[in-house]
């Protein structure tokens, strides 16, 4: 009875052939037909759409450009003022390095003294004795 | 293109891409068809409506929430454009596909065979539910699978089958009827 009712349903499930309906059928090139009229229909909407994501990426950049142009100025500006600067102190005369810087670590006070006096010939022995002398 | 899903061409189309949109009508042109003609029933308003739905569809893709489900936001497109055209044409007779003027096929007789099961199939279709004739054609003609035509159509798939069964029998037994007088 079963088998008898899946038979049934089975015989009922036979797809009948529909593709007389299908213009494809009788028709080569029906379908690349069929596509192409769509395109031509559409060309002008995809045209206006290409357009428009252009002019959009255009926008998107002239936003960023807003922004972005007066904040490079205000960079550009700065960096200029700093090289400015920074060339000006390097035109400077170097300071003058003197006796007493060089020898201000190793000497005492009284070698500078013995170098200060009047017969600066004469001391210079004593001089250099007391600046060796104050070495380790 | 080929590979591409339906998401990524409909996100290209929308930029204006002209393959991505003709991919997309490749695609789904036989079943926009087969929606159209199921809602119609005459061959040239078929071709018609669900050309013009793709034109729509075009001019309406920022609507298309789900760029994934293109095909059934498509198809309801179709129905609704086909619907739509039925109301606003007066019922055109005669035979509606144009068969002898590019046909391959030389043999008048065998033409007159076609045209006349075309005929045939048209009226054993028309006495079918509007989503009974849309199911069938998609199924049998543009051989869409039942889970194919569920998610597309936003259906169960056991309503399908259900419905494609009695369209199967229906039309068998009216062709049947039909070969029985012929």
């Amino acid at each position: 009875m079963r088998d008898a009712a899946e038979a049934n349903m089975r015989e009922d499930d036979r797809m009948t052939s529909l593709e007389a309906l299908d213009p494809g059928h009788e028709r080569p090139g029906y379908w690349d037909d069929y596509r192409s009229r769509i395109m031509d229909r559409v060309a002008f909407e995809l045209a206006r759409r290409r357009a428009a994501a252009r002019e959009s990426v255009a926008a998107v950049l002239s936003g960023w450009s807003r922004s972005l142009i007066p904040a490079a100025v205000a960079a550009a500006a700065i960096a200029a003022v700093l090289v400015g600067t920074e060339a000006r102190r390097s035109s400077e005369p170097p300071p003058q390095l003197v006796m007493q810087d060089m020898l201000g670590e190793s000497a005492d006070d009284g070698a500078f003294e013995i170098l200060l006096s009047a017969d600066r010939t004469g001391n210079a022995g004593a001089f250099m004795a007391l600046v060796e002398g104050s070495r380790p | 293109m080929k590979g591409r899903s339906d998401a990524d061409l409909v996100i290209q189309a929308r930029s204006g891409d002209g393959e991505a949109f003709g991919e997309l009508v490749r695609r789904y042109q036989r079943a926009a068809y087969a929606v159209a003609l199921s809602v119609t029933g005459k061959h040239a308003d078929a071709e018609d409506a669900s050309q013009e739905s793709f034109l729509v569809a075009l001019q309406r893709l920022d609507d298309c929430r789900n760029p994934a489900k293109f095909a059934g936001w498509l198809l309801a497109i179709v129905r609704n454009r086909s619907r739509n055209l039925i109301r606003r044409e007066s019922l055109r007779g005669g035979e509606q596909i144009p068969i002898s003027a590019r046909t391959t096929d030389p043999d008048p007789a065998r033409m007159a065979d076609i045209s006349a099961l075309r005929g045939r199939l048209r009226e054993a279709l028309s006495e079918l539910t509007e989503l009974q004739r849309e199911i069938v054609l998609l199924h049998d003609l543009e051989g869409w699978k039942h889970d194919e035509i569920s998610e597309r159509l936003g259906i169960p798939s056991g309503t399908i089958r259900s419905h494609l069964h009695f369209a199967r029998k229906a039309l068998r037994a009216n062709l049947a009827e039909w070969r029985g007088h012929a």
